[in-house]
């Protein structure tokens, strides 16, 4: 815990060299990536100085402790999603990598015409672009389940859409937008008991709880290394071992191969097999540094903590007049979104900036979930660890300032 | 209200210092741009590319460019006033001579150039060089 001339947050803000470095900064754009702490650059160099070869080619000592590393890395993301498995740990660039792999492997081999893929008006275009490839590679149909004025999910759409002809459902654990957690424990059973395999989109949750893959039953589960305080240029696949092993190379090139000949090549296994090419090793380390050292803290804390800035937040913008908060489910990962009846949220968003609060403004890559709003651009104030209640006040007594001057 | 001319622009900009105050001052300079008529708020003037919407007409008369912009952002606003005052009323010749972004780093903006925003107004302004354009090179028939 840290208390310095009044921070309260329950991570040593001072282990953030980048806050650390801008003390006057208050860093809302958490959904957008977050800060790193030391222990994640020090891996990564840690790696370069002592470590560095190439994986999978163990001909050297270096290689050797180069291979380690980098499965030692697949092993710890495989503890923080609790998986079976580390072979069930595919390594890509992130969340969108991720879910354009399930596409074109699984879902090439997988669909026909006429099948459907059914995706929510909450989810993000990285979980909306890929499926709108494969639906045009193999004539399968996309649907989307509707959001309600609340930002909730219409699970009476959801259950009307499901059907038998549904072979995917693709659904985001909480909304980068908006922030909502639709109930995908109901989601899962139901396209379950409908023979569809269920992908979540993990990216907005993994920093705010314990993402359990056994206890979700999903089938494919993806995140991006960068917005759990890991580096960027890493993500990870979870896929349920019986599903993985089936699905064929998407990628070819060096390392997922077993044997090559102008006649033809043999594959690697699974997870191997779906990295292609020498894979971002010094970022595989940094990443799973990030994940022990968020395993280290108190997790339910950090939850705590993030959910009461969330809370004085919106309870503090409920007093100025003129501020309307889009999305309002009981359960939110901690971020507001919200409008201004009478300034633009990009100017509010520049003149926040001059005050060095930085937030994301736009429609944060979820055109259609705005669309479905009614919103041309939100502003959003997304948390994390490091945040305080003395930033949230220190935004809550900038805003009405910014209004007044835009008015 | 006051004249908007580049001379006159460059006298108040150059007075305030700091982001916010120049920030605040492009709020105020909105209010200068002459009213955008209603009926041309429409999908035709929009200009693409820019992260608000932005409406522009542009009219040659006498040779000279006759400029009309509204934006639903007021910072956007006040940035159209410095393209309204730095090209309304030239020549084509004049238009195309102008360095807009230069002028704008002059002013201590470039800060405008490198954010998002910049790619809306480098679109904006690239609008009226091709309106300029159009005019000065005269079709062979
Ligand atoms: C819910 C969600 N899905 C997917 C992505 C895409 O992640 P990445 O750009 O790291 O691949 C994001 C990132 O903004 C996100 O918030």
């Amino acid at each position: 815990m840290t208390i310095l001339q009044g921070i309260h947050c329950p991570v040593e803000r001072a282990d953030f060299p980048l806050l650390a470095r801008n003390p006057g900064l208050i860093y809302f754009d958490n959904a957008a990536t977050a800060q790193k702490p030391a222990c994640v650059l020090d891996a990564e160099r840690a790696y370069y100085e002592t470590a560095n070869a190439n994986v999978h080619r163990a001909a050297h000592r270096l290689a050797v402790a180069a291979t380690e590393a980098f499965e030692g890395a697949r092993a710890t993301v495989a503890r923080f999603l609790n998986a079976t498995n580390p072979d069930e740990i595919v390594f890509t660039r992130g969340t969108t990598e991720a879910i354009n792999l399930v596409a074109q492997s699984w879902g090439r081999a997988q669909l026909r015409a006429g099948d459907e893929i059914l995706l929510t008006e909450l989810d993000h275009h990285a979980n909306i672009v890929p499926w709108q490839l494969l639906a045009q590679q193999t004539g399968a149909v996309i649907r989307a389940v509707r959001v309600l004025a609340d930002g909730t999910l219409d699970l009476a759409h959801f259950h009307e859409l499901l059907s038998p002809r549904t072979r995917l459902v693709g659904c985001t654990l909480a909304s980068n937008a908006i922030g909502t957690m639709p109930p995908v424990a109901q989601i899962i059973a139901a396209a379950h008991a409908q023979g569809a395999k269920v992908l979540l989109d993990a990216a907005q949750a993994v920093a705010h709880q314990v993402v359990d893959v056994q206890k979700l039953g999903a089938d494919f589960c993806v995140f991006s290394g960068h917005k759990v305080y890991g580096p960027t240029g890493i993500g990870a696949l979870w896929c349920r071992c019986e599903i993985l092993e089936a699905m064929p190379p998407w990628q070819g090139g060096g390392e997922m191969i077993d044997q090559v000949s102008f006649a033809g090549s043999t594959f690697a296994p699974a997870p191997t097999r779906f990295e292609a090419g020498t894979p971002p090793i010094a970022q595989a380390v940094g990443l799973a540094a990030a994940l022990d050292w968020l395993m280290a803290q108190d997790r339910n804390a950090i939850a705590l903590h993030e959910n009461g800035l969330r809370d004085r937040l919106e309870a503090g913008l409920g007093a100025i007049p003129g501020v309307q908060v889009f999305g309002t489910a009981p359960d939110k990962v901690p971020l507001t979104a919200m409008t201004f009846t009478q300034a633009h949220p990009y100017d509010v968003a520049q003149f926040l900036d001059a005050r060095d609060i930085a937030v994301r403004v736009g429609s944060h890559c979820a055109q259609p979930l705005l669309a479905a709003l009614g919103v041309p651009a939100l502003l959003r104030v997304s948390f994390a660890a490091y945040n305080t209640p003395e930033e949230v006040d220190r935004f809550l007594a900038a805003l009405p300032e910014i209004l007044e001057l835009l008015a | 209200m006051t004249a908007l001319n580049r001379e006159t622009v460059a006298n108040r900009l150059n007075a305030v210092v700091g982001w916010e105050g120049k920030s605040r001052l492009l709020v105020q300079l909105a209010q200068d741009l002459p009213a955008f008529p209603d009926a041309q708020r429409i999908d035709a003037n929009r200009v693409a590319g820019c992260e608000s919407r932005v409406w522009l007409l542009l009219d040659w008369q006498d040779g000279k460019l006759q400029m009309a912009a509204t934006s639903d952002s007021r910072v956007v606003q006040g940035l159209l006033a410095l393209v309204f005052a730095c090209y309304h009323g030239q020549t084509a010749v004049d238009v195309l001579a102008l360095d807009f972004e230069g002028w704008l780093t002059e002013l201590g903006l470039s800060r405008f150039l490198s954010a998002s925003r910049g790619s809306g107004l480098r679109a904006i302004v690239a609008r009226i060089r091709n309106a300029a354009l159009a005019v000065s090179i005269r079709p062979l028939t």
